[in-house]
């Protein structure tokens, strides 16, 4: 099973986390919300699988390319 | 019976040339579910028909011509969907589909084919590279370059290709230089085997990570689709061609509007959030504007605070692209610019109109694009658009700020310009310019904040565009689909596209 890093796409904060370790997301699916340039952006899924870890927290900074949590396939 | 022995020839060529590799490597594919190479041209031409140019051709090394049918390369002249096309398609069960000088003949003469009668060509790819020890030593250099045409690139006629295997050599080349490429999950495509590139870096590598689908359509952006099978992408490929002249000199065929087009306009609005912090996925706009079921995406998992999508409207082939700001708040980065540059090469060199769709904030600024060589993409893009031909239409439907107003088709660069009454015109958003002009956050002073945005906030709506005759039109949300039916049909015509100058059909296939 291939494990996949979702990483940020934008430099900004972390306002809101969708999912929790365990949960099994689609391609696609949003998986936290990240505050940017003024924006609510969401950080989605980029493979169908279980979340297996969430790196950050809510309020966190996060910077493009960062991972904020791994998909195992 | 007269001529017995000469028809017994043919026929025993015959056989040989159709049973490719053999009936063992065949079967070995067939069990690993492969098609192989005659297969996958009977799915692609209409009724598995089709001329075939050089069947009989083989190897020009003595020692390999009894196991070299076509030589490796198939190549057909047939129907897709009524219209003609040239089609290559790699046969891997010889010599691994690798490239000779009988099949360079053999390719060579299908484009010039292509190219004087004015049709697409299709290059079905798995292969293996040069073919060794043909390519060895001086005398192998010699037979290289002896086609100094081989690589032109003029966008005569448009091409395709599909990566179906492991794609070195040819079919990355030929992958390369095409307008549309899809490739089927656990093909491989880069410029050496994961085998050789191991033993020239010495260390392991796997060929997912050098180049598979991942890497291509979502990295590189070399590839536009990935497909779970041959026959998807295939399918691919036909509905690519469906939005396509037969070649430059013409426009894409009108098609039938579906029955049901339009009938969602109203809609609109449901999926375009009132809270302008809000994102929204511009995707579901573009569908309930166009014709129905045509809404066809390239490149959707590269540079993708950009759409770049084939589409119809009232059975006209357009272009569009979109602002989406479902990613990077539809801040347009590296990877869109490059992206978008060569969707505009490709819809003015195919004479298909450009629809832009525009709320965006900017092009993503930072350390990591300006590495990237964001300024010489966004200029690439500007110089791409200021030499397109094709008639290019403008839609602001929410924030459209910086130089990026001018690439999204701002001011004189589009034929024609409307705004939505959400509509947002200027440099940057006022709040931002507070952070930037006098380094006060919202955070730590609010009132202070507020006056100064108030302060360095200039008209910045739709209305006022329009008053300055810079927005030739404002337009209710729900009417796009009328506005770019009848503004199409003003700038065009009712019969379709113009032909354009294609002053950019000479262009670089990727950027």
């Amino acid at each position: 099973m291939a494990k996949i890093e979702i990483c940020s796409e934008i430099t900004g904060s972390v306002w809101k986390i969708l999912v929790k370790e365990g949960d099994e997301v689609e391609e696609d699916d949003a998986l936290m919300i990240l505050e940017s340039m003024k924006m609510e952006i969401a950080l989605e899924s980029t493979a169908d699988g279980v979340v297996r870890k969430i790196l950050v927290n809510e309020g966190d900074q996060i910077a493009s390319g960062d991972v904020a949590c791994v998909i195992e396939e | 019976m007269p001529f017995e022995e000469q028809l017994r020839r043919y026929r025993d060529e015959e056989e040989f040339a159709l049973g490719m590799g053999g009936s063992e490597k065949l079967a070995r594919r067939r069990a690993e579910g492969n098609l192989n190479a005659r297969e996958r041209l009977d799915i692609l031409l209409d009724n598995g028909d089709f001329l075939e140019l050089g069947r009989h051709a083989r190897a020009m090394r003595p020692e390999v011509r009894h196991k070299s049918p076509a030589d490796g390369k198939i190549s057909a002249i047939g129907m897709v969907n009524g219209r003609p096309v040239a089609a290559l398609s790699n046969d891997f069960t010889v010599l691994g589909a690798s490239s000779s000088v009988i099949n360079g003949k053999k390719m060579r003469h299908l484009r010039d084919i292509a190219d004087r009668r004015g049709m697409p060509v299709v290059f079905l790819g798995e292969s293996t590279g040069a073919r060794m020890p043909d390519r060895m030593g001086a005398p192998g250099r010699a037979i290289l370059g002896q086609d100094p045409l081989e690589f032109r690139r003029m966008r005569r006629t448009p091409w395709v290709s599909a990566l179906l295997g492991s794609c070195y050599g040819s079919s990355t080349w030929f992958g390369c230089m095409s307008d549309f490429v899809v490739m089927r999950k656990g093909a491989t495509m880069a410029v050496a085997s994961s085998k050789v590139t191991s033993l020239a870096i010495n260390q392991p590598i796997d060929p997912e990570d050098l180049g598979g689908w991942r890497l291509h359509t979502g990295t590189t952006g070399l590839v536009d689709y990935a497909t779970d099978t041959d026959e998807e992408a295939i399918g691919l490929i036909k509905d690519f061609l469906s939005y396509m002249p037969d070649h430059n000199g013409v426009a894409p065929p009108l098609a039938e509007v579906p029955e049901g087009s339009g009938e969602d306009a109203g809609k609109i609005l449901e999926h375009f959030p009132e809270l302008r912090s809000r994102t929204y996925d511009v995707r579901k706009i573009i569908e309930v504007i166009v014709d129905r079921r045509s809404l066809f995406e390239l490149k959707p998992r590269f540079g993708r605070s950009v759409v770049t999508a084939l589409s119809r409207v009232g059975g006209r082939s357009v272009g569009i692209v979109a602002s989406n700001p479902r990613s990077k708040g539809g801040a347009i980065d590296v990877d869109a610019c490059r992206k978008a540059t060569s969707f505009l090469v490709m819809c003015d060199s195919y004479n298909i109109p450009l629809v832009f769709m525009v709320d965006q904030p900017g092009f993503l600024i930072g350390v990591e694009g300006e590495k990237l060589g964001a300024p010489g993409k966004i200029m690439n893009w500007m110089n791409a658009l200021s030499q397109c031909s094709v008639t290019k239409i403008s839609i602001t439907t929410r924030k459209n700020y910086g130089q990026a107003y001018l690439n999204m088709g701002g001011g004189r660069t589009s034929d024609a310009s409307a705004c939505w009454p959400t509509a947002d015109l200027g440099f940057m958003d006022p709040k931002v310019g507070v952070n930037v002009l006098f380094g006060v956050r919202e955070e730590d002073d609010p009132d202070r904040f507020r006056e100064l945005v108030e302060e360095i906030s200039q008209d910045s709506s739709a209305w006022s565009l329009a008053a300055l005759y810079e927005a030739h039109s404002v337009i209710d949300p729900r009417e796009t689909r009328r506005y770019l039916i009848d503004t199409l049909e003003a700038l065009d015509g009712s019969d379709g596209a113009r032909v354009g100058k294609h002053r950019l059909s000479n262009w670089p296939t990727s950027f």
